[in-house]
């Protein structure tokens, strides 16, 4: 069921409350009837979330947290055990939230499944969750509990030396698992069976603890310890994800966790890679890396960092533990080459054993393992190739990859994946992303697909570490001018809409006046954000700054870049939503929105990303610090419109992550003449008449160039809030992107004008 | 000789104003309740208006506003 | 996250727009002056002084009363004592400046001891003393002032100064073990608590403490309110009753005690008098009642209801224990904000975590917040534009929100600066100024003047009556309030 969605007309009441228990299938709901029923209704919440006749415990004021019995829990971060704390809770809940003195978590099948994944076994999760609370723990909880890790964790799907093994502890399992059809018929009979049903018996390591063993006592940290016997029976390759198909929840509901034994990998020849020494993971790249390798194999799985925590140094340390080739993901070209250097940069690797692939880049490694560093669009694309490219795809499928590494997974549609993953042969799957918020799809078929989330970096903690800039973000309230206004208001101006919020003159002199404040009074680098390419063109032009398109050409986009990075005169530059992932942006740590994507908080969370880098010596941007507000997030927004709706909604990840929204409403000052543009009323009315009188397919979204490289099209395919489809400004036509259709145009089709009648209908919505 | 009409005073911002204005001339001739436009932050209205204008409001208002669900 | 100021140092409410409404809020009255007019009325030749004093504390009552009851009150030497406590620390120097003193001393001469910017502190000291006739104005032939102590007043000061006060109850010596004051101090609170529950239940079923059906009905008048075949309904007051301090609280319910006491056959001043000998009483120290009036029997009774003293009994006897609120009234019954503990946390997502597990807790913050999750010591709810709206409805202000919040700050948060997250404060203000964006009132407009003279003239005329709503010379265009369009039209019909 995944998110209530919501139409393009907000809705007044929001009665459904299911997503915030992330339910994975509806029907294997764990919670009991009347919960579900009561947390809709808004009056009845009394009734079933009165918890107050749990028993406190004597020292509660000791233990850091409360769960209760539809899987809440609440956690005190000024607790002295708040860091196991959050380090439990965090492998075994969901965050919901997570601001400075509380933090609030859900306990899911979903979640559960993902603890079960990181070695954490039924019991060891109702002990240390016993320990913790404050009070006793529901018993609805604990069964709970029971119930949900019942299956999980219990199978595993490994490959060894070429050949894959579901293993359990359990037999009784593997034989529930024979019994269906589908997992039969890809049964191999093994040669060295010792078990009476013809399985395999051998023993597993035990689980590697860490973080919890304080809480544990020695009898129970020995009995995790204790090495398992477990059982095995061999399958047919090609049945693999049939196999793994047959196990997920809404079938046998046995979902395999896939552990790759790279020690014990004979057949796949090694790469030579260490980290250098001068690489030194923080903590809590460090954590999430153990988390990834807490058994001596590898597991799959999703690593969450924040933007600009530095996830690449956990991709390539990854790679360089499993020691084997290495198929790296990347969203863009420019990924690519980020990700290559980022492999340069921190590993011992050598130029001949890393190779990029891009329509630009035809590279091949040289020996037997390698790096190989692509976009999804490249595997995925199922055109017509070149016949170079399509002897580079052939060795990329026919290699075995110890370590498939997907950079950005929540920016890339599930479809992509299933295309990507089935196409590529890999033992461990490792995602990487800022966010696991998705609009549209269900970010539980992701975690099927790859693997479950393995660690989530919590944003304030790492601010307070100092690994990532403390931003001051704010919303700035840009009243509509009366005659923009009355033109908003008509109906007639259904279309326009976006274009007259976005070029109120008050907007305007709004972000003038940041520019030059920010500008001269702080030296600070800016970028300006505007998906509306109206917007984008008539800001920067009559701002007289440097701006990025879709149509930007690569040199254009390089000479701006360095500029702005290097020259004391180029201090803010405009960009469009190629701005969101496309470019690498240098460091900048002023970041105002004028226009931006109806409610993705995704992309909310993104562009905040781009100055989340830490700059500065870490001691100036503690608390206190000189530098402690070094970064600033501006999100201008018309009042009175549509655009407050979104905005607010854009907000709600960065809020749940302890982030929170200055209003400022006297921007700018009212003193403020004809110092800045659209002072008079006749120039208000002048930029009035070209909005008005502007064409349809000018007015919107900006639509990016359909290239090899460019995933972020793939939103258009949301279907809430959808934009039109809309081609650039000053004559700059843009191809249009079908969406759904494996049809792609290739980078040739620059310029050719697209009949607006024939849009994708999804589009047509917008204006509905 | 000096006319006087009974009425509703409304002090606002402008975009109120704005809003007012628009939600009167979308009504048809017969249920207008603009007396008179004094200036952009004044107007003049009949009395039976004032129950109308403040629900229209309140649910534009609703509509730019975005709630978190519970 | 807390902001504690951009570079800009914006602050972020005044926009142009919400500007007017905010500045009414800046200066909010002080939540508590829900006016109280003395009905102590007495059939006494002295004239009270026509002022209507907002009484803002027990002493400002005391001043209220009539000069012949006053003097009466002043027989008691506790009373006596009681009052020169109260009194401003210069104001109590000129008492004993003139304790001995038989002779009306000029005011010219009390000038002279005070440093010139002391003389509004000294005008401060007079008034008081006079209000609450310590002194007593006398003007001569020569239109010169000065002033005298009350002799009632300074009689009975001298007694309690040199001879000190005997009251008339001591002690009583138990074998039993008496509450400690950790254990009063728990008792008062829940008695309070249920006398609040109490309060604004609708039904009259809960009976959580002694008092009558007919007290509380005295209690509730003005907080609750009753429609024909509704249950009762908190109204305006009550709702901002309840985000009130507890000592502005204990207040008002001991000045509609005070009030009512002439309903109940009972002189105030008797009860005034009373009070003010309690606050004398050791706290924590059994007294018996056999030593009480019969009238102090049912006041002490009444007073155990609100959690003042405690009532215990023994084999034989019966006693009444005072609480530190009892013994410290007239801090206790003043708006003098006392520190208590705080156990509200608010977090910058509007989420609201309260320490505490107490049902009347839980009732105050469903006034204006949306109640989530009920644990054995915490509260968790949310503040939502809904809760919000709901709240305001109920004639609750943004500012007595965000009052109640930071007066009740957890300890963990309360030494933030703010101690509530500015941009919750921020958005339940803007959010309040939203609601009255428009502003509607009953007029008439008034055009087609025969000239300008006229249309000038009309304009003044009905400035004088504070009633012009909007003109304009221009188009000789003028809008009045309803309530004065009759002076217009009689003022216009005598311009012909």
């Amino acid at each position: 069921m995944g998110f209530h969605g919501e139409k393009n007309r907000p809705a007044k009441k929001h009665k459904s409350s299911k997503d915030h228990h992330y339910m994975v299938h509806d029907e294997d709901s764990y919670y009991p009837e009347e919960l579900e029923d009561n947390n809709r209704d808004g009056e009845k919440e009394g009734k079933k979330t009165d918890f107050t006749n749990l028993e406190l415990k004597p020292d509660h004021a000791n233990r850091p947290l409360w769960a209760c019995a539809d899987g809440r829990i609440f956690l005190e971060t000024f607790s002295s055990l708040y860091k196991q704390a959050y380090d439990f809770l965090i492998a075994i809940a969901e965050p919901v939230c997570r601001p400075e003195s509380m933090h609030e978590y859900n306990l899911t099948p979903h979640s559960l499944y993902a603890a079960v994944s990181v070695g954490l076994d039924t019991e060891t999760i109702i002990t240390v969750l016993n320990k913790l609370s404050k009070t006793k723990l529901p018993k609805e909880m604990i069964d709970f509990i029971h119930a949900s890790t019942a299956n999980y964790g219990k199978v595993k799907l490994v490959l060894k030396k070429n050949r894959y093994f579901i293993e359990s502890p359990f037999p009784e399992v593997l034989k529930t698992l024979l019994k269906d059809e589908v997992v039969g018929k890809a049964r191999i009979s093994s040669e060295n069976a010792n078990g009476t049903d013809g399985f395999t018996i051998s023993k597993a390591l035990g689980e590697m603890r860490s973080g919890h063993d304080e809480l544990l006592t020695e009898a129970e940290l020995a009995t995790a310890a204790e090495e398992k016997e477990t059982h095995s029976f061999e399958i047919d390759p090609s049945q693999v994800e049939n196999v793994k198909q047959r196990c997920l929840p809404n079938a046998l509901n046995y979902p395999m966790l896939e552990e790759y034994d790279f020690r014990n990998d004979t057949v796949n020849p090694d790469l030579d890679v260490e980290l250098k020494p001068h690489a030194r993971p923080r903590p809590y790249q460090e954590k999430s890396l153990t988390k990834m390798f807490g058994n001596g194999r590898a597991r799959s799985g999703i690593i969450v960092l924040p933007c600009g925590a530095g996830k690449s140094l956990v991709g390539v340390s990854a790679a360089c533990r499993i020691r084997k080739s290495c198929l790296c993901l990347a969203t863009n070209a420019v990924s690519v080459d980020q990700w290559a250097f980022q492999f340069k940069l921190w590993s011992t690797i050598k130029d001949e054993q890393i190779c990029r692939f891009t329509s630009d880049s035809k590279e091949r490694f040289r020996g037997n393992a390698g790096v190989v560093v692509t976009t999804y669009n490249m595997v995925a694309f199922g055109g017509k190739r070149s016949e170079e490219s399509e002897k580079i795809i052939e060795e990329i499928r026919n290699r075995e990859w110890g370590l498939l590494l997907m950079d950005e997974v929540h920016v890339v549609p599930a479809h992509m994946f299933r295309k990507v993953i089935s196409l590529t042969k890999s033992h461990c799957k490792l995602g990487l992303t800022a966010t696991l918020v998705r609009e549209d799809e269900r970010i539980t078929d992701l975690n099927f697909l790859i693997g479950p989330k393995l660690y989530e970096a919590n944003w304030l903690d790492l601010v307070k570490g100092g690994f990532i800039a403390n931003v001051q973000c704010a919303e700035v309230w840009c009243p509509m001018t009366k005659e923009f206004f009355a033109e908003y208001l008509k109906k007639d101006n259904a279309k326009r809409k976006q274009a007259l919020y976005v070029m109120n003159p008050n907007k305007f002199r709004a972000c003038e006046f940041l520019i030059r404040f920010h500008e001269q009074q702080r030296g600070d680098k800016i970028i300006v954000f505007a998906d509306n390419l109206f917007a984008l063109t008539e800001y920067a032009m009559k701002l007289r700054k440097p701006m990025i398109y879709g149509a930007t050409s690569h040199v254009e986009r390089t000479k701006i870049l360095e500029a702005f990075k290097t020259s004391r005169d180029v201090n803010t530059i405009f960009l469009s939503k190629v701005g969101d992932n496309s470019i690498d942006i240098p460091e900048a740590n002023v970041i105002i929105q004028i226009s931006s994507h109806a409610g993705s908080r995704r992309q909310e969370a993104q562009r905040l990303g781009r100055i989340l880098r830490a700059k500065g010596r870490l001691e100036d941007r503690m608390a206190g610090g000189k530098e402690e507000y070094n970064a600033f997030f501006y999100s201008l927004v018309s009042t009175d419109t549509q655009e407050m709706y979104y905005s607010t909604k854009r907000q709600q990840f960065l809020i749940d992550q302890g982030y929170s929204f200055k209003v400022i409403t006297s921007l700018p000052p009212a003193d403020s003449g004809p110092e800045l543009s659209y002072y008079r009323l006749e120039d208000q009315l002048a930029l009035l008449k070209k909005v008005l009188t502007a064409g349809d397919d000018l007015v919107g979204l900006e639509q990016l160039e359909e290239d090899a490289d460019d995933i972020a099209l793939v939103k258009g395919r949301r279907s809430m809030g959808s934009m039109s489809a809309m081609s650039g400004a000053s004559g700059m036509v843009y191809m249009e992107y079908n969406t759904g259709q494996k049809k792609q145009g290739h980078g040739l089709m620059k310029g050719k004008p697209k009949d607006p009648s024939k849009r994708h209908h999804l589009f047509k919505r917008r204006y509905g | 000789m000096v006319n006087a009409t009974k009425g509703l005073f409304i002090s606002c911002d402008i975009p109120m104003a704005q809003f007012i204005f628009k939600l009167n001339a979308s009504l048809p001739d017969s249920q207008k309740f603009i007396i008179c436009e004094l200036d952009s932050t004044h107007l003049f209205v009949q009395p039976h208006a004032s129950e109308m204008i403040r629900s229209a409001i309140a649910e534009f208002r609703d509509q730019n506003t975005y709630e978190k669900p519970p | 996250m807390h902001s504690t100021g951009s570079p800009l140092g914006l602050e972020a409410v005044a926009g142009r727009n919400q500007l007017r409404r905010l500045q009414a809020h800046k200066h909010p009255p002080p939540p508590h002056s829900l006016k109280f007019h003395s009905d102590l009325q007495s059939p006494c030749a002295d004239k009270m002084p026509q002022v209507k004093i907002i009484a803002k504390n027990f002493m400002d009552m005391v001043a209220s009363l009539p000069a012949c009851k006053l003097d009466k009150l002043c027989e008691s030497p506790f009373i006596c004592e009681a009052i020169l406590r109260s009194l401003p620390p210069l104001a109590k120097k000129y008492v004993l400046q003139l304790l001995y003193i038989v002779v009306p001393i000029p005011a010219k001469s009390f000038e002279e001891w005070v440093l010139p910017d002391g003389l509004s502190k000294h005008r401060v000291a007079i008034d008081r003393l006079i209000q609450l006739r310590v002194y007593i104005e006398t003007i001569d032939r020569k239109k010169e002032t000065s002033y005298q102590l009350n002799p009632t007043f300074q009689i009975n000061l001298q007694k309690q100064l040199i001879h000190g006060g005997v009251l008339p109850r001591e002690p009583m010596p138990l074998n039993v073990r008496l509450p400690t004051l950790e254990e009063l101090e728990t008792y008062t609170h829940e008695q309070w608590e249920c006398f609040l529950l109490q309060l604004i239940s609708s039904t009259q079923a809960e009976r959580l403490t002694n008092f009558s059906f007919a007290m509380m009905k005295v209690f509730q008048r003005g907080l609750l309110s009753q429609r024909e075949k509704e249950a009762p309904r908190l109204t305006e007051n009550g709702f901002q009753f309840l985000l009130m301090d507890t000592n502005a609280q204990l207040w008002y319910i001991i000045r509609e005690y005070i009030s009512n006491a002439e309903e109940r056959g009972v002189d105030p001043v008797d009860l005034i008098s009373f009070m003010l000998e309690l606050s004398f009483h050791e706290t924590g120290q059994a007294y018996n009642i056999n030593t009480l009036t019969e009238v102090q029997i049912i006041t002490v009774k009444d007073l155990a209801n609100l959690g003042l003293v405690k009532l215990q009994q023994g084999r034989k006897d019966s006693w009444f224990i005072p609480t530190k609120l009892v013994t410290n009234l007239s801090v206790s019954l003043s708006d003098s904000t006392t520190r208590k503990q705080g156990f509200v946390v608010v977090e910058t997502n509007f989420r609201m975590y309260a320490y505490s597990s107490s049902k009347l807790h839980c009732e105050i913050l469903r006034l204006f917040s949306r109640v989530e999750y009920q644990l054995p010591n915490l509260i968790v709810g949310a503040i939502t534009k809904e809760s919000l709206y709901s709240a305001f409805e109920n004639g609750i202000t943004a500012e007595q929100i965000i009052s109640f919040l930071q007066q009740n700050a957890h300890p963990r948060v309360a030494e933030r600066m703010p101690s509530v997250p500015e941009n919750v404060m921020d958005q339940i203000r803007l959010w309040e100024a939203d609601l009255n964006r428009v502003e509607m009132t009953p007029a008439h407009l008034y055009e087609e003047f025969p000239s300008k003279d006229v249309f000038d003239s009309a304009c003044d005329f009905a400035r004088d009556y504070g009633g012009v709503l909007w003109e304009d010379s221009k188009t000789m265009r003028l809008v009045v309030k309803a309530d004065i369009h009759n002076h217009i039209r009689e003022y216009l019909r005598r311009q012909k």
